[in-house]
């Protein structure tokens, strides 16, 4: 069953296409890769899916809704959440109330039942707390929880960030290059994680990655695309023996990043 | 007829004051990336430094604004290596409040130095009318508008055709290019502040005769200048100075056909509505931001 | 102890009962009366600076209408009480209620385009409500300023120093009530679009709601603070509300130290209770006109470069350093 379908996506910026026609889907369970040179437009459809761009052209079908019509905002409320590039947490707060960030549209009483502390807020907060909890004892970190989150290492950040995409029960979750600046153990260790979510937390995952290793060993479907086209779509085989990719790959770097 | 060209010129007059103030605002928005709140205070404080040549140095005014507008040049180059330069890796905010910071340190520095009575300061030209379309508009009004355009003018010139102005607009549009490409963009944003800091001296001397030399002469001023800034778009030099022509006529009009009371808070509120209607500004472009 | 102090309002309350003692050393000749009227204005800028706090330190907008918004709370309560014969807890509502809806309007206006066209747009608001408030002689009085009588409620009316109390009660119940939701999903959103509006939005928070809300806020304390100050002054003047307060407030916040609820109270008191209770009492410099301005302005810049957390952090960072001092001299000794 597909849960997440993009439909002849285009936008530029200043006359410059950086996704041209883009159409693929993803089933439900699955974990799809987008990969891509340098500048092949691969963040630019993560920011199209989760409408902090509007497409000029296409559509963007999560569960049969359509997301260009939502605010930004609202793309949380449907099941689908993603991290960044640069991990983008809050250092003021412990890990835990990192966690409870993500949580925030389980959130019913605002304001005025938060400043009075009235019995029902506390009950709330204390039920969240208490997931974000089992999340952060899911990645291992519930000792951690009362830490400041200024100052931990990278390794620790993104698994924090990881969590609080969990915290809204998500459906789908989005992965803006999960392993940049994490060492080689630290990108086994992510494998074994996204693969774990997947089971845990029955969620689809959609992953743009640079690292290869990666994509090739969790991803079950990739899709490759350069000056955002899609060159080819398939199995982490099937990928690595298209000579598109290759010729994609090898014409722009020197370093070729597929083994 | 008359009336209406009084108040045309009388809001050209005001206009041009508005946008010398306005254009010190935009180059330090462009080389700075800081809103300066401190540009009518700096003018403020140099006005005071002006009387002062005038008072006890026996300088004609003429020779006392340009007294004064190097001594704000100095000024401008003070508040870059102290301040400004400091506070380089501060967010946005931080800065912000940095030139709030600014204000309050020249507020205090004004009535140390000059007293707290209000000077006077003369106008360049104190006598001489001349007649358009038969309203008598003084000679100085015409030389204020005058200054005004030719002082914008020349900046334009010299943002467009010189090689500093290159290194400027340069430094505008994106800060670590410039410095990659050998653009010395410390030397850059210096330069700006001092220019803003003689701009805004310069306004506040076009304003003196009127409402005399006091630490609040400025207030009006700075307040339009920004509005005009925001009408205009930093994006663009003229953009501020065009607003503050039209905020400077449609005030007094506003003033007069409308009222006198009701006038300035009517302008702040169409001045509101354009915001909702048009909020990227007259000229302005809109700027996708990275994520 | 330690516990008792973190955990719930103790802290507050003790500070609480400690400022009340005021008007009652000032009564056995311990302190000057004076001071007593320089420590209310602390209370009363304190509350304002409070709100601003909400907007600055945890949501990163800048308003300068602070003091616009105090003013018009100030007269509203004035004119409510004083010519209409209102109840004060009445007025205070009114003289609340009224400021926070006209800030939401020119918040919603300004917020939807960028943070920064905030600070303009309660810029020119703020100018005109002083235009408003020396020009509508009818209502607020002109240049001949406004009378307000010390607050009455339940048929008790209070004196000069049952008015200090009551202030002081007024901030300990906000400082409880602004601990309470910062430390909620309200205060963490607040943060969080703090430092990622992108990350804000993802996680579902409404940027322009929560960016309303803590400007609404802010809006609300102002209003609240020149309630007090009027009823405890007993005076409004139009040139009392100036930009120059605004800053001043905006000062205390930073100087005092963002995102904490006693850090701007330490801020109010040193932006306006020092110049007042010691800068102008020195011999000679004591008397140099703009010396206060000069010094909130060279030390919100200092605080600003080099000690970004505010001067609340100063006590614990001085322990630090001596218990520091302190075990590298033992640590000698035992050598």
């Amino acid at each position: 069953m597909t849960i997440l379908k993009v439909e002849n996506l285009s936008i530029a910026f200043g006359g410059l296409k950086a996704v041209d026609d883009l159409s693929f889907s993803v089933n439900q369970d699955e974990i799809y890769g987008l990969i891509g040179p340098n500048g092949a437009g691969k963040t630019t459809v993560f920011n199209c899916i989760t409408q902090f761009y509007k497409p000029n052209q296409g559509k963007i079908l999560f569960n049969d809704t359509d997301l260009v019509l939502k605010a930004t905002h609202n793309i949380i409320k449907l099941g689908l959440v993603r991290t960044f590039q640069n991990v983008e947490l809050t250092r003021d707060l412990t890990l835990l109330e990192n966690l409870l960030v993500g949580a925030h549209i389980s959130y019913k009483y605002g304001l005025f039942a938060n400043s009075f502390k009235l019995p029902k807020a506390k009950k709330e907060e204390k039920e969240i707390a208490a997931r974000g909890e089992g999340i952060l004892d899911f990645l291992g970190l519930l000792d951690k929880k009362n830490e400041l989150t200024g100052g931990q290492p990278y390794g620790i950040l993104k698994k924090v960030e990881l969590g609080r995409t969990l915290m809204s029960n998500p459906k789908m979750i989005i992965l803006d290059e999960p392993a940049a600046g994490l060492n080689d153990t630290e990108t086994i260790e992510l494998a074994t994680l996204i693969r774990s979510i997947r089971t845990q937390y029955n969620c689809s995952i959609l992953l743009v990655e640079h690292d290869m290793r990666l994509v090739m060993d969790v991803c079950d479907r990739i899709c490759a695309i350069s000056f955002g086209k899609k060159l080819a779509e398939g199995t982490p085989k099937e990928i690595q023996q298209s000579t598109a990719v290759q010729e994609a790959y090898l014409g722009i770097s020197d370093d070729t990043e597929v083994d | 007829m008359e009336t209406f060209f009084q108040l045309l010129f009388g809001g050209l007059q005001t206009g041009s004051v508005t946008a010398l103030a306005a254009l010190g605002i935009a180059i330090i928005y462009r080389t700075s990336r800081t809103t300066n709140f401190a540009q009518g205070t700096i003018g403020m404080f140099n006005a005071f430094i002006a009387t002062f040549g005038l008072i006890h140095m026996n300088m004609t005014p003429w020779m006392a604004a340009i007294f004064g507008m190097l001594a704000s040049f100095l000024t401008g180059v003070a508040v870059d290596l102290l301040i400004i330069r400091q506070a380089k890796k501060s967010s946005p905010i931080a800065k912000q409040i940095i030139t709030f910071g600014i204000i309050m340190i020249f507020l205090g520095a004004a009535p140390m130095l000059f007293g707290v009575v209000p000077l006077s300061f003369p106008s360049f030209l104190p006598t001489g009318h001349a007649s358009i379309m038969g309203a008598a508009i003084s000679h100085n009004a015409l030389l204020n508008i005058f200054i005004g355009v030719v002082a914008a003018g020349l900046l334009f010139l010299f943002l467009q055709y010189t090689r500093w102005g290159l290194a400027v607009r340069v430094t505008a549009s994106n800060e670590t290019t410039a410095k990659l490409m050998g653009v010395p963009t410390s030397h850059v944003t210096m330069g700006a502040w001092a220019v803003a800091a003689a701009l805004g001296t310069l306004s506040a001397l076009m304003l003196a005769p009127a409402i005399s030399v006091n630490v609040s002469m400025m207030d009006t001023v700075q307040i339009n200048a920004l509005i005009a800034g925001v009408i205009g778009g930093f994006q663009t030099f003229y953009g501020p100075v065009l607003a503050a022509y039209i905020i400077g006529v449609s005030r007094n009009l506003l003033l007069f056909y409308v009222s006198s009371t009701w006038g300035e808070p009517l302008l702040f509120m169409f001045i509101l509505l354009f915001i909702v209607l048009r909020p990227n500004g007259l000229i302005g472009k809109k700027i996708v931001k990275k994520v | 102890m330690q516990n008792i102090l973190k955990h719930n309002y103790t802290k507050y309350i003790v500070f609480g009962i400690i400022i009340s003692l005021m008007p009652t050393l000032a009564g056995i000749g311990l302190i000057r009366s004076a001071s007593v009227i320089v420590l209310g204005a602390v209370i009363f800028y304190g509350v304002v600076a409070i709100g601003l706090n909400i907007l600055l330190g945890f949501s990163g907008l800048i308003s300068l209408g602070t003091a616009g918004f105090m003013g018009l709370g100030a007269y509203m309560s004035a004119y409510l009480t004083e010519i209409l014969g209102l109840p004060f807890l009445l007025s205070l509502a009114i003289s609340v209620v009224v400021p926070v809806i006209i800030g939401s309007l020119v918040g919603l206006v300004s917020l939807r385009v960028s943070g920064m066209y905030l600070a303009i747009a309660t810029l020119a608001v703020s100018e005109v409500f002083r235009l408003m408030f020396s020009e509508f002689t009818d209502i607020t009085g002109g240049f001949s300023g406004m009378r307000a009588s010390f607050p009455s409620f339940f048929g008790i009316s209070l004196s000069r120093d049952t008015t200090f109390i009551f202030l002081v009660v007024i901030l300990v119940l906000l400082m409880i009530l602004t601990d309470n939701f910062v430390n909620s999903s309200v205060g963490r959103a607040l943060l969080t679009m703090r430092v990622s509006e992108t990350a804000a939005s993802a996680m579902g928070i409404n940027l322009l709601k929560y960016k309303l809300m803590a400007f609404a806020l802010a809006t609300a304390y102002a209003a609240i603070g020149g309630v007090m100050y009027v009823h405890f002054i007993q005076f409004s003047f139009p040139t009392v509300w100036t930009v120059m307060l605004s800053l001043q407030i905006l000062a205390a916040v930073v100087i005092g130290g963002i995102k904490t609820i006693f850090g701007p109270i330490i801020g109010a008191f040193v932006v306006f209770g020092v110049p007042e209770l010691f800068l102008n009492r020195l011999p000679i410099i004591g008397d140099i006109p703009g010396l206060a301005f000069m010094f909130t302005g060279v030390l919100i810049i200092v605080v600003i470069l080099f000690y970004p957390n505010g001067l609340i952090y100063l006590g614990h960072d001085i322990k630090r350093l001596w218990l520091k001092n302190r075990k590298s001299q033992k640590g000698g000794e035992t050598a």
